[in-house]
């Protein structure tokens, strides 16, 4: 297989507490993987190698083959984009300057063209806004444009942060719990808009805590227990793991099965 | 040589152990609500100048006169100015802003600070200029005899090492043993779970600025009776003085104010000594380990790693 | 031209909680408190005359020969009585909220002569009835103004009206032209009121805080009518000639009443910190990177200046032509800007705030030793010559055919040329890739590396920017005073200026610009209260953070940045924006 981006034994540890223990997986292209585990299993912890803001113990990211830095800024610059647990917009910043900064790495602007506003700048600041148009209407924000990010609707806030990190124009997109807190509605749309995005030809990593979600949306799902990747397959393998079902659902086995039937049932 | 090293170190010392004792004031508060109170140094200012005006307005004669009875009353009245203040202080300028963006209670405290300072300077009489304090404590030095020379050591520099020695193991027994101590140091660790176990983070706020201010009132009178004089500018430098000392140690660290204060006083009177420039540039280099530690080692001497806020 | 008021989208029918039952009488109330505010201007003010002289203008009984004749105050107070009285009687949108305004106009107004007279006078003595003397003008006035605003307060919640007058492209420049134009009198009249504060004119404070509590009160019922949004949103259809229009009008100064030497140069020194605090508004206000020791980089480049066109450059007989010299000096600060910058790679927080002031102090102990000969330490650097261009110097008299320019006109003009051309720099990098980065960073760091931007670098060209800006401003400070001494240069001064950003309004323009204004002016202006300056400033810092931390003009969508969740009442700070944008 082919892997876009791929994470070679990857080791994390925090004094003498072991977060991650020799993690290895590859995503490949158009693929959506899913990645569940119980609460401190080390989900949002892998991210974080995954994204140059750990350094990790031992093992390597690498994208497209090439090891990435451990620095958030430049795998960003290189491809990798992501959403945070809890939602990290800037606040203060209309949904349209959100997405504008997104665009940072993407726009040809050096400080002293910043300053004087020439040609070259204004063209880089009007591709930047059309492309912040687009990615508005794609996760159906055009409305909110001009709407400060702390006031808006919390699962527009959600999707603004997807926006935000798709104007990086990544070939990687991790969501860290993007349907946390939504209704039943907005989880469906949500399941939609990641479709769409694979369908932009962006391979996506999602965290989630519903099983139903995750079985229903992704390709192959990864199952993190204390640090370790405990099972990897496809939504159906997965679900009829017993070593799943005991590890991480920890519930009678008749309660998981009402969870996978309703799973089931909407797909 | 060696007595004027000596004597340096001694001078350090003294100095040190009082900035020590103003430091843990902000140590414990930064250590509580992660603010750096910046107006702790004038704390420590008013203190001496309110027990200036308790010797000066209040104290008959006789009184006066004998420093055993003074020394205790004035110390009292420092104490007691510095903790009415603080208490002042910490209801109407930081306690509206607890929930506040992280810049205000700072900026706030930087007014505090201005206030203060320019309230005595306007209000106090004579405020303007520098004035006499009294003498209350047994004048005179120690000469302590060593090789090729003498080291002098004043009266009123030995008091101050060992009140401030005491006050911070009184205090460090405080923190770790008694009820009050044990809410401290959860509130410390985390508000909200601290306040779920029953603990009302608001008093253990209180509580911590009016220890803070008992020790700051205290050491305001112990720098006035060494100095002989006071002015409105000590609370600033001296406070600036703690709070590289507190970060030198470790911030929330009692052990780490004496021992940075106790370092702080030795860089400021060997670096006067023997470094470049002599004394005129000792505060210099005061700032420059002050830079070296926040950009080196944040955690300081004894800090736990990571306890800077991002 | 057409005049269409469009109707507020359907205001809330019921009036406001507490103040329901005094509702029904919201008229009356305004009518009697128009006619107090009246009758207070035109009794006497005071019960015998003030050691210093007849104050204030004439309303002690003494001289109360014609009491029809009022001036200054009073005046104000007599034209905001009848307002009153008009607005409760005619109909108009809105008429509540404008009628508040007016309302604690008039409460400004005199409670600051009041408590002047109180205070010089020794006394309530002074205000009521002493030695056979009554004076009850200033009791009736307060009653009358807060007659008015309870008025006002009662009557119906009303949304501000929005006006939708459109007229052609020339009628519309006209219009701006005529508030611009109208903008600079009041700027002129504002500084000048009270004249100098001297010893000989005690009185300058008093009467120049009570016309700033006339212009608020009229500038808070005029944002009420929403005319002063309407004329905003003229100027943002017309942004270039609004900006030329004001760069001319600003240039126009020295032409009006203010046309003196000494109004000359109170506007260039605060020309001088008006574009610092801008350079300042970068670091904090954008990139929220709080720096306690920014006024050293001022130092740095006034001293830069004074080395390089001073007697140290003399002595080996160079000759720095001045725009050179503030390059030299603007680079120099830069260069130090970088360097105290640099611990952002590591430090962050209220940590880094703490550095930036060791930096700012090492500057002072070092340039108070002299050291390296650079500084002059405490005798400073004297005889810095003035700039001069076309073998005029710049603090000479000018004359051009019939104009005649006061001295110092010359350095008044070119710190105007500075403060726009700084006001671009910021504006331009505010809304570019560079000042969204600032921006992210201060909303959140992490969020802000995630989304691709170098953090690091990012910082350092914030403290850069902000301390080559201050350079330039250091090198026409040390031209203009001619003397430097790093006196000018301590903490409290980057308090000040820190105070001024905050005041002013964090991030952005008209913010820092008018803090600067007010936090310099006043001094100026309350001689007698020179010793409560700083004492003022503390507390002032303190009010401020408690009850606006937003400052008086809040960035325009992101207000709430410092501010609790809940709405802010309408003051007087945010019509004086709409006047000033």
């Amino acid at each position: 297989m082919n892997a876009i981006l791929e994470a070679t034994g990857v080791t994390m540890q925090f004094g003498g507490l072991t977060a991650l223990n020799d993690v290895s997986f590859g995503l490949s292209e158009g693929e959506i993987i899913g990645l569940i585990g119980p609460n401190g299993a080390g989900k949002t912890t892998l991210f974080n190698c995954l994204t140059g803001l750990y350094a990790p113990t031992a093992g390597q990211v690498g994208l497209r083959g090439i090891t990435l830095p451990v620095d958030p800024a430049r795998v960003t610059q290189q491809g990798v984009a992501r959403t945070f647990q809890n939602i990290r917009l800037f606040p203060s910043m209309t949904a349209e300057e959100n997405v504008l900064v997104g665009r940072h790495v993407r726009m040809k602007q050096n400080p002293l063209s910043s300053l004087l506003h020439g040609p070259g700048f204004r063209r880089s600041e009007a591709d930047a806004a059309e492309h912040t148009a687009k990615l508005l209407a794609f996760v159906g924000l055009t409305k909110f444009s001009d709407e400060l990010a702390r006031n808006l609707p919390y699962g527009d806030q959600r999707r603004l942060e997807i926006a935000r990190a798709l104007a990086t124009e990544p070939s990687v997109l991790l969501l860290d719990e993007p349907t946390a807190g939504m209704n039943a509605q907005e989880t469906e749309a949500t399941r939609q808009l990641i479709f769409a995005i694979r369908d932009l030809g962006i391979s996506v990593v999602v965290i989630e805590h519903d099983t139903k979600f995750i079985f229903t949306l992704c390709d192959r799902v990864l199952v993190l227990v204390q640090g370790e990747l405990l099972v990897e397959g496809t939504p159906d393998e997965v679900r009829g793991d017993p070593r799943v079902v005991e590890a991480y659902l920890g519930a009678p086995p008749d309660e998981v099965d009402a969870q996978i039937h309703a799973a089931e049932e909407t797909r | 040589m060696l007595p004027t090293l000596l004597s340096q170190i001694v001078n350090g010392l003294v100095l040190g152990s009082l900035i020590g004792l103003i430091a843990l004031g902000y140590t414990m508060v930064y250590g509580i609500i992660q603010l750096i109170n910046f107006a702790h140094g004038e704390i420590f200012m008013i203190g001496a100048y309110g027990g200036l005006a308790m010797f000066t307005y209040l104290l008959p004669t006789f009184v006066q006169q004998q420093w055993y009875l003074a020394l205790p009353l004035l110390l009292l009245a420092g104490a007691g100015v510095s903790v009415g203040v603080a208490l002042i202080m910490e209801r109407f300028a930081y306690r509206p802003l607890r929930n506040a963006p992280r810049l205000a209670p700072l900026i706030t405290a930087l007014g505090v600070s201005v206030a203060l300072q320019e309230g005595v300077r306007v209000f106090y009489p004579g405020a303007t200029a520098a004035l006499p304090f009294p003498k209350v404590f047994v004048q005179g030095t120690w000469a302590i005899p060593v090789p090729g020379g003498t080291v002098p050591l004043r009266w009123t520099g030995l008091l101050i090492i060992v009140v401030s020695l005491v006050l911070a193991f009184a205090l460090n027994s405080f923190v770790n043993n008694s009820r009050m101590g044990r809410a401290m140091r959860a509130t410390s660790q985390d508000r909200d779970v601290a306040r779920l176990m029953g603990i009302d983070p608001d008093r253990v706020i209180v509580l911590t600025f009016v220890l803070g201010a008992t020790l700051a009132g205290v050491a305001g009178i112990l720098y006035g009776a060494d100095l002989g004089f006071i002015n409105i500018d000590i609370g600033f430098q001296n406070g600036i003085f703690a709070f590289t000392a507190a970060v030198l140690g470790g911030i929330g660290s009692i052990k780490g104010a004496v021992a940075g204060g106790l370092s702080i006083g030795l860089i400021k009177a060997l670096g006067g000594q023997y470094l470049p420039g002599g004394t005129a540039y000792d505060y210099v280099w005061i700032f420059v380990v002050l830079i070296a530690v926040l950009v080196f080692r944040p955690q300081g001497f004894f800090g736990e790693t990571e306890r800077v806020r991002a | 031209m057409t005049t269409t008021l469009e109707k507020a989208p359907a205001p809330t029918p019921e009036p406001r909680g507490r103040l329901a039952p005094v509702a029904p009488y919201a008229s009356a109330l305004q009518i009697a408190g128009g006619a107090l505010t009246l009758i207070g201007a035109l009794l006497p003010w005071a019960t015998f005359v003030l050691n210093e002289g007849p104050y204030p203008e004439k309303a002690t009984l003494e001289f109360f020969t014609a009491p029809l004749a009022v001036t200054g105050f009073r005046l104000h107070l007599v034209l905001f009585g009848i307002a009153a009285i008009v607005l409760s009687l005619v109909t108009v949108p809105a008429r509540g909220r404008m009628l508040q305004g007016l309302g604690w106009g008039v409460v400004a107004v005199t409670l600051a002569n009041t408590l002047y007279l109180v205070a010089e006078g020794g006394g309530l003595g002074t205000i009521t009835a002493a030695d056979g003397a009554v004076a009850f003008g200033p009791i009736v006035a307060l009653v009358g103004g807060a007659l008015i605003v309870l008025g006002g307060s009662a009557r119906r919640r009303e949304d501000k009206p929005v006006w939708a007058w459109r007229s052609n492209r020339y009628v519309e420049w006209a219009i701006l032209l005529v508030t611009y134009v109208l903008l600079l009198l009041l700027v002129a009249a504002v500084l000048t009121s009270g004249g100098q504060g001297t010893a000989a004119n005690v009185y300058s404070g008093a009467v120049f805080l009570s016309f700033l509590g006339a212009v608020g009160g009229l500038l808070a019922a005029l944002q009420a009518s929403g005319l002063l949004t309407w004329i905003a949103a003229v100027s943002e259809r017309h942004r270039l000639f609004s900006v030329v229009v004001l760069l001319f009008v600003a240039l126009a100064l020295p032409l009006t009443q203010a046309g003196t030497e000494y109004w000359m140069t109170v506007a260039a020194n605060i020309g001088v910190y008006a574009a610092t605090a801008i350079g300042l508004n970068i670091v904090v206000g954008l990139a929220g990177l709080l720096d306690l020791g920014y006024v050293a980089f001022l130092g740095i480049g006034a001293f830069v200046a004074a080395n390089l066109s001073g007697a140290a450059a003399a002595q080996f007989d160079i000759e720095v032509p001045f725009p050179l010299v503030m390059v030299i000096s603007a680079v120099v600060a830069g260069t130090f800007g970088a360097v105290v910058g640099s611990p952002t790679l590591r430090v962050r927080g209220d940590y880094l705030a703490i550095v930036t002031l060791a930096f700012g102090e090492i500057f002072v102990r070092s340039s108070q030793n002299n050291i390296g000969g650079f500084t002059g330490g405490s005798n400073a650097i004297p005889g810095i010559p003035p700039v001069s261009a076309f073998g005029n110097d710049f603090n000479d008299e000018l004359i051009i055919g019939s104009v005649e320019l006061p001295r110092g006109a010359l350095y008044y003009v070119l710190i105007v040329l500075i403060v726009a051309a700084v006001m671009l720099v910021f504006g331009n990098l505010k809304n570019s890739r560079l000042g969204r980065a600032w921006i992210a960073i201060r909303e959140d760091e992490d969020a802000a590396r995630a989304m691709g931007i170098r953090t690091g670098p990012v910082k350092i060209l914030a403290f850069m920017i902000g301390a080559t800006i201050a350079g330039f401003a250091g090198a026409f400070f040390a031209h203009k005073t001619g003397t430097v001494s790093y006196e000018s240069f301590k903490f409290l001064e980057s308090v000040t200026l820190l105070a001024a950003v905050i005041l002013g309004g964090m991030g952005t323009i008209p913010g820092a610009v008018l803090g600067a204004s007010i936090l310099f002016v006043l001094p100026e202006k309350l001689r007698e209260f020179a010793d409560y300056r700083l004492l003022l400033f503390g507390i002032a810092l303190i009010l401020i953070m408690r009850f606006r931390p937003q400052g008086l003009v809040p960035d325009s969508h992101r207000r709430a940045e410092l501010a609790p969740d809940s709405g802010v009442p309408p003051t007087p700070g945010t019509a004086a924006k709409a006047a000033a944008s």
